[in-house]
């Protein structure tokens, strides 16, 4: 008897704990998008308490593949929709929508940066990914092998760096050490090491991580700064995108318009992105 | 009334068992579906060393040289440590303190395996790169060595209760015959127990195959097989981590997503073999019991 009455307590409890008209989006994808949308989520359900909103991390190609298979309603994205992935999906429109702009940075160690190696061309990060130059030496800095860290494949912020850096989104790195995914896992493995060379949204540097200047080809040096990703004159920058499948309606719709709006993009811009209306 | 319970009784635990079999074929026949396109499609060349899916190499040679190379590893460690813990708790040890011990152990067994990959990423590969002087700590050995710790409870709860359920007129003849307790558990205790110990040997194994989070994370995951092929201080790939990393990100029905299949499959069948080659060897050792 004590057991039906202790069941009969869980099951109201259940009941209570479901509201009945909770309507739930689910997200996922980029992890450079994915601190502007998160938050974006808990102001907006602060607003809108009967809306659920479920974020989860993964990947550029993880959104792409789950907005496609139609297993979620909006994915996050931080590089195009590949030609492939259109192909691989024939009943799903794809469309975009913009909600901020970054820039993927050439990251290394703190202890390189100090020594004195604070920009490199593009044809020298070419090299490094390439296996050319495996010293720090090469490049004036001190006598270490580079630990060349790269990143999955389908990764974003990838397809951005390599597309720029080596002329192809897709291109092999050949003189890499560790392959890793997301911008954190990233940022942990370039701290802990001295000697790192990788790839970073320009929103996740920071004290140990030190984003390089780019030496252009006609010299100038470019640092990695805000107003340089504004006016565009760095040359490794993209948009941050959501997708959806065809024209977003009720609750994505909504959303999305939330992120679009004043209060999503000041969001965008804590997050150390750049908004879109600037 | 008993006699229909009875039948409702036996009719339950059938079906369980049925189910639990069913589940495993399914998974078998899944995965064997899935992979078919690879298999058909790439062939041979599945056993190179190129992985690139946007040029259509599917290479699985680097993820089984990972795979097998980190539980060689594991168990070359968990595998003396665990049977020396197992023999000491079972048999040195005085019996009202056993449980302690082996409460302890099992803890191990209950930490959730990214809980071991966190660890192991914020320190142990930071005390590996330091004491090899590597540039990073993410190596085959690292993954490898954390993966003991992993199993060791199942090497030790599983080879204690064989070593304890080793009846005790056994070892009562061994000592009436004047032999040392060193000798007794020699030459005595550990041939009669060696089949169940074998078999937690083998269940250690299927988890060190298994293992995906705490190896993802640790191991480098390129896929490369390191020069000369034992430097296991490089970073490498395995199996499971390989299929961590991209099962998300690759299409349901492309050939990236059945090459991953395949790599399921080629696991799974690594177990069935491993499994069938040592129940026959142990068909051969009779038990000296019953």
């Amino acid at each position: 008897m004590r057991n039906i009455l202790f069941l009969s307590a869980l099951i109201l409890l259940f009941n209570a704990c479901s509201k009945p008209n909770t309507k739930t989006i689910t997200v996922a994808g980029s992890t450079t998008v994915l601190p502007v949308v998160s938050t974006a989520a808990e102001q907006y359900k602060k607003a809108h308490p009967d809306t659920r909103i479920i974020v989860n991390a993964g990947g550029s190609g993880v959104g792409v593949n789950q907005v496609g298979s139609q297993k979620i309603e909006i994915g996050m994205i931080s590089r195009a929709i590949t030609s492939q992935e259109i192909d691989q999906y024939p009943d799903t429109s794809f469309q975009t929508h913009s909600i901020g702009k970054d820039a993927v940075v050439p990251v290394v160690s703190s202890e390189i940066f100090d020594s004195g190696v604070t920009s490199l061309s593009l044809e020298q990060i070419a090299k490094i990914y390439r296996g050319e130059i495996s010293n720090w030496k090469e490049l004036n800095g001190p006598d270490k092998d580079i630990l060349v860290i790269d990143k999955e494949k389908s990764r974003g912020t990838r397809h951005v760096f390599m597309k720029i850096v080596m002329g192809d989104k897709e291109a092999d790195a050949p003189g890499a050490d560790l392959v890793l995914g997301s911008n954190n896992e990233e940022q942990t493995a370039v701290v802990q090491s001295d000697a790192a060379i990788g790839m970073l949204s320009n929103a996740w540097l920071n004290e140990d991580v030190k984003g390089i200047s780019i030496i252009m080809p006609d010299g100038e040096v470019i640092e990695p700064s805000l107003n340089n990703i504004i006016n565009g004159s760095f040359p490794i920058t993209r948009n941050l995108l959501l997708v959806t499948n065809g024209d977003p309606v009720g609750g994505a719709r909504k959303f999305i318009d939330f992120i679009l709006s004043k209060e999503g993009q000041d969001i965008v811009t804590q997050n150390g992105y750049v908004s879109i209306v600037q | 009334m008993l006699v229909s319970y009875n039948k409702i009784g036996k009719g339950y635990i059938m079906l369980s068992t049925y189910i639990s079999m069913l589940i495993a074929l399914l998974i078998f026949i899944v995965l064997f579906i899935n992979s078919f396109d690879a298999i058909s499609q790439v062939g041979l060349k599945l056993f190179t060393l190129e992985w690139n899916p946007s040029k259509n190499e599917y290479g699985i040679l680097s993820m089984l040289y990972g795979t097998l190379s980190v539980t060689v590893i594991a168990l070359t460690i968990a595998i003396p440590l665990g049977i020396g813990t197992a023999i000491f708790t079972s048999e040195i040890l005085p019996s009202a303190y056993r449980i302690y011990v082996k409460s302890i152990i099992e803890l191990l067994a209950g930490i959730p395996s990214i809980i071991y990959g966190l660890i192991g990423i914020a320190f142990f590969s930071t005390w590996i790169a330091s004491f090899f002087e590597l540039a990073s700590g993410r190596t085959i050995l690292t993954a490898g060595i954390l993966l003991s710790i992993m199993i060791l409870p199942t090497i030790v709860t599983l080879s204690d209760d064989a070593i304890n359920n080793v009846p005790k007129k056994y070892r009562e003849a061994a000592k009436g015959l004047g032999l040392y307790p060193f000798e007794v558990i020699k030459n005595t205790v550990l041939p009669i127990a060696k089949k169940d110990i074998t078999g937690a040997i083998l269940l250690a194994l299927g988890r060190a195959l298994g293992e995906t989070m705490a190896v993802m994370l640790l191991i480098g995951s390129i896929d490369k097989i390191p020069t000369p092929f034992y430097n296991v201080l490089s970073p490498g790939q395995t199996i499971t981590s390989k299929l961590g990393r991209e099962i998300g990100e690759s299409a349901f029905g492309s050939l990236h997503f059945s090459a991953l299949n395949t790599m399921g499959f080629v696991l799974m069948l690594l177990v069935i073999i491993l499994t069938l080659i040592t129940q026959l060897y142990l068909r051969k050792s009779n038990r000296l019991y019953e």
